[in-house]
């Protein structure tokens, strides 16, 4: 699966990892801060007159998480811990799936036994990363905010803290960093930047907890691969700077995406054939988004030979600090509104290019969406709602039992047929969420899982389309056509038994509002 | 996918059964006549394995089921692991000498199989078992079998009749369920009731056990030995039950519900004389269609209506269709279309030889069926990529009937670089689009502008194409052929 943001090779062939991303507690003691970093390289003398532990904070948190298929409902509530750190202007930093649905955040600081309430001032889902500041801002006096510093080398020593699951004081590992190169983001589920792996243990509950290397912040825990021993991994100076850079708008508007992607460029006849020396330079266009800002700019097989002033090998991965990581990396340096310099060869020729790049949410149904309740509308109890990796994460194992047919169906429509159906995908498909029992639609055969595809003769291409579709209609009955964009199964309502079922549908059902939109 | 028939889930409890017992003469020689030992012989088959990745490749493995005489010289089993056998033997009396044995003639959609073997002493002391002519409803059959050298005979539970796809095809025809306790079933045992072959099994899932009808076998055999077997048929279009009145009044039919709604038109039949969306199917075959999709089958009880495309006649025949469609009830000779594998876009198997494939400079593109997506094992359609699996459910918009996929690369300096392009569907070589290997290597015989080979895959997430160098392809080819030890470079 191709992520956009990654425009590289590398990150396609990880996207079957799975990722976890688990809440819990746990704790540790000031020796154990000074003994760990005396041995990360920071005098223990420092050590007790900063007291970095002082600015780590527990994060208390009840979520509720509503019911995709059911959208008017919430699940039960769920109490989760994580950890965040104090940053300059009085606010804490953590990752956004420890505060992702959140309805009660409290803060703990550091040997203080006040539950301290706290709110969300900023939550990038697309990098997992949130900022928090407590209601009252007294409740943060004394605590000297934590300091950012470089993306740390391959190999050399970082400590972790927070509050993993075992135990309720403050923990600390020390590891080394094994790796930096693009991974994906579990939490949104569609996008992948900048990661750096290390050994030292990040569980369950270090989520948000600031990473160190001498006496500054150089990540910030956010995930684990299930399976895999001694890896761990967090989110790199670069991404939170760039989150924080957005933000000081008042306006979080997320990583631009160009909309390309580039393929490796090694092989010796395809370098010839464009018109290029055997010298390792340059990665190939081999998609471009439609209407995206690179397609503006790049054509397929244009051969990218800088970007934002990195040089791109022909394995389309660039020199970064040391390591060499996906191309797409210099396109997640700018900000949305921003322009990326470009240096492409087209036809024989050197050219300079450059690219405005926008903040994208063409694919936001197929990733995670958080603290948004899901849109839906309800009509003689039949539920429609957009179609989402939301929805398909609560009705079935998406893109992974293909035995359902009906889902497999569900999965193309949402993940594919935007890339490859040309005036046949729609901008928020809906589904048929499912049929809440009545006499007025108890004959339905079409119980829910599928696809709307026309309501009264209306092609549906937002949930818009359906209450328009339904409300319009002066016939004696509703037509529903389902699947698409061939000829599936048909449903019919009676119109007038269908508009005085409903309001005892929703009665019978407990359904407050018929709609959320 | 061309399969265009709506197949339920829930299968359909027959009705009441009509069997009423041979007639008293026939009962009686079937009641003297000598037991299954006779009559119930093994099989071993040894058979090729495709290799998904590497189709060059012809493992074989052996098996070992069940086989029943019918006849003077022949055994009836079914046809499954047959289609790519290389040895097949016959044993009777669940011991001693195997004979060499050979298919005379098989059939995948009715998975139905005839053996015979040139060795006398195999027949000797065997009897030809009786056929029912009818089975009826429960309450139980015998299952028969050859186990660690005994005859084993046990009792099974009637289920049900249903409608199904065969094991080896997608023609749906009657099948029955039974329930048993026994494990290791599915090996072609036979189902008995008084004597004579009510039935062989064809697969076991938990306590159910698939049985192919000895009525539909006698019915197929019949006709192949008349020369009218003209292959088991389906009907192309797809249907829902017709239960919601609202939507029959929609679409013209008053009244108490009954019938069934056409939503796809088929593909493979004369659109003036087939069903359209949104026809109501009331009658196929002179049988009335209830609002479940179903039909009462003399023999059968209820069934459901895809039955009706293979009771009584095969493909070709002309099955008479009454529709409503919108104020006009209308009837029409519809032409039952023969079940083909290629007739699918993704073939469910390819049963006509050794698997195909064509090496180019280390790229190994083989024809896209299923038997290549089940090459990633029992739990295929989990670990299968998933847009890999779709082609099944999706056809290409350009309408091209079959598909070829790049199933790997055999590393080599042509293809440098290109060592993850695999599991892709090509679109075009050169810029002709690719349905069929015979397509792919008159491509290659017109490289593109600039001394290459430029390969186009289907739009999507993954790699959109590459090229390869085109005057030194062929060289190539030799070369990766013979490092890799592929017998030929290609298998057409």
């Amino acid at each position: 699966m191709r992520f956009e943001a990654t425009t590289g090779p590398g990150p396609r062939r990880k996207a079957g990892l799975m990722f976890w991303v688990i809440l819990l507690a746990f704790g540790c003691a000031p020796a154990a801060w000074a003994e760990a970093m005396a041995e990360a390289g920071a005098p223990p003398a420092a050590v007790a007159e900063a007291a970095p532990e002082r600015a780590v904070v527990q994060i208390l948190v009840s979520s509720q998480v509503p019911v995709f298929d059911a959208p008017w409902r919430w699940q039960p509530i769920r109490r989760s811990t994580g950890t965040g750190f104090v940053i300059e202007g009085g606010r804490i930093m953590t990752n956004a799936h420890v505060i992702a649905w959140a309805k009660q955040i409290l803060i703990r600081r550091y040997q203080d036994p006040r539950l301290l309430p706290a709110r969300v001032v900023f939550a990038g889902h697309d990098c997992d990363l949130a900022l928090l500041e407590p209601i009252d801002p007294k409740d943060l006096d004394g605590v000297q905010a934590l300091k950012f510093g470089e993306l740390p080398a391959v190999q050399s020593t970082v400590v972790t803290c927070g509050y993993p699951a075992g135990g309720d004081q403050m923990s600390f590992t020390r590891g080394v960093v094994s790796r930096i190169e693009v991974q994906p983001y579990a939490h949104p589920g569609n996008r992948a930047w900048l990661a750096v792996q290390t050994d030292a243990a990040i569980n369950p509950g270090n989520s948000g907890g600031p990473v160190f290397q001498d006496d500054k912040v150089v990540g910030v825990a956010f995930q684990g691969i299930p399976g895999l021993q001694n890896a761990g991994f967090f989110i790199p100076p670069e991404v939170v700077s760039h989150f924080l850079n957005d933000v000081k708008d008042g306006r979080y508007d997320g990583f631009p995406m160009a909309g390309v992607s580039f393929e490796t460029l090694q092989n010796p006849a395809y370098r010839r054939l464009l018109g290029l020396a055997d010298d390792g330079r340059g990665a190939r266009v081999d998609w471009l988004r439609p209407e995206g800002p690179a397609a503006r700019a790049l054509r397929p097989d244009d051969v990218l030979l800088e970007a934002g002033g990195f040089p791109v090998g022909s394995d389309a991965m660039i020199p970064y600090r040391g390591n060499r990581v996906a191309v797409g990396v210099a396109f997640q340096q700018p900000q949305a509104g921003e322009n990326i310099a470009l240096k492409v060869w087209r036809e024989g020729r050197p050219l300079d290019l450059e690219i405005k790049m926008e903040a994208y949410d063409g694919d936001r149904l197929a990733g995670r969406q958080y603290d948004e309740p899901p849109r839906y509308f309800i009509h003689a109890g039949l539920v429609f709602t957009p179609l989402s990796a939301n929805y398909l994460d609560t009705v079935g194992q998406a893109g992974r039992d293909y035995l359902w047919e009906g889902l497999a169906r569900l999965t193309y429509e949402l993940h594919h047929r935007t890339v490859e159906g040309a005036g046949e995908s729609r901008p928020e498909p809906v589904v048929l969420a499912g049929v809440l029992p009545h006499a007025v639609n108890a004959d339905f055969d079409v119980r829910g899982r599928v696809l709307v595809n026309k309501i009264n003769g209306v092609r549906i291409e937002r949930l818009e389309d359906v209450k328009r579709a339904l409300e319009q209609n002066q016939g004696a009955r509703h037509l529903l056509e389902f699947s698409g964009p061939e000829d599936g199964p048909l449903e019919a309502l009676d119109r007038a038994a269908a508009a005085a079922a409903h309001a005892d549908i929703l009665r019978t059902y407990g359904i407050v509002a018929d709609q959320r939109f | 996918m061309h399969r265009r028939f709506f197949l339920r889930l829930l299968a359909h409890v027959a009705g009441l059964a009509l069997f009423a017992g041979a007639a008293p003469s026939a009962r009686a020689q079937l009641l003297h006549r000598p037991g299954w030992e006779s009559s119930l012989v093994s099989i071993e088959v040894t058979y090729k394995v495709y290799d998904a990745f590497q189709p060059w490749n012809e493992p074989t493995r052996a098996i070992r089921k069940h086989g029943v005489v019918i006849g003077p010289g022949e055994i009836l089993t079914t046809a499954q692991y047959l289609p790519a056998h290389t040895l097949v033997r016959v044993q009777k009396g669940g011991r001693g000498r195997w004979h060499d044995a050979r298919v005379k003639w098989w059939d995948a959609q009715s998975n139905i199989a005839i053996l015979e073997s040139a060795s006398p002493a195999f027949w000797q002391g065997l009897t030809p078992a009786p056929l029912a002519d009818k089975i009826g409803r429960g309450p139980e059959f015998d299952l028969v079998r050859w186990r660690d050298g005994n005859l084993e005979t046990r009792r099974v539970e009637f289920g049900k009749f249903t409608v199904g796809e065969g094991a080896l095809g997608f023609a749906p025809h009657v099948q029955l369920e039974v329930s048993t306790d026994l494990t290791g079933l599915g090996w072609t045992e036979v189902v008995a009731r008084d004597g004579a072959v009510a039935g062989l099994t064809t697969y076991s899932n938990g306590r159910v056990c698939g049985v192919l009808p000895a009525p539909f076998i006698r019915d197929v055999l019949k006709a192949w030995r008349e020369g009218r077997f003209t292959g088991l048929g389906y009907f192309d279009f797809t249907w829902q039950p017709g239960g919601n009145p609202e939507l029959l009044k929609e679409l013209g039919l008053a009244g108490e519900p009954r019938g069934a709604v056409v939503h796809r038109a088929g593909r493979e039949s004369d659109p003036a004389k087939a069903p359209r969306p949104r026809d109501i199917l009331l009658e196929i075959d002179g049988k009335p269609i209830d609002s479940e999709g179903d039909y009462l089958d003399p023999d059968y009880g209820h069934l459901m209506l895809e039955n009706l495309a293979n009771r009584g006649h095969f493909a070709g025949a002309t099955v008479k269709i009454k529709v409503r469609r919108g104020a006009e009830e209308l009837a029409f000779d519809y032409v039952v279309p023969k079940a083909e594998f290629a007739d699918e876009t993704v073939p469910r198997e390819i049963f006509n030889g050794a698997p195909k494939y064509l090496m180019a400079g280390g790229l190994v593109f083989q024809p896209f069926a299923q038997p290549f997506l089940r090459g990633w094992g029992e739990e295929w359609r989990k670990f299968a990529p998933f847009r890999l699996q779709y082609w099944q459910f999706e056809e290409p918009a350009d309408g091209r009937k079959s598909l070829v996929v790049l199933s790997g690369v055999l590393p080599d300096a042509i293809n440098l670089g290109y060592q993850d392009a695999i599991m892709l569907v090509v679109d075009k070589v050169n810029g002709r689009a690719i349905a069929t290997l015979a397509d792919l290597v008159e491509a290659l015989k017109t490289p593109s502008a600039g001394g290459v080979h430029r390969f186009e895959f289907m739009p999507g997430r993954d790699l959109q194409r590459l090229v390869l160098d085109a005057a030194t392809l062929d060289e190539a080819t030799k070369r990766v052929a013979d490092y890799y030890g592929l017998p030929a470079a290609q298998r057409l």
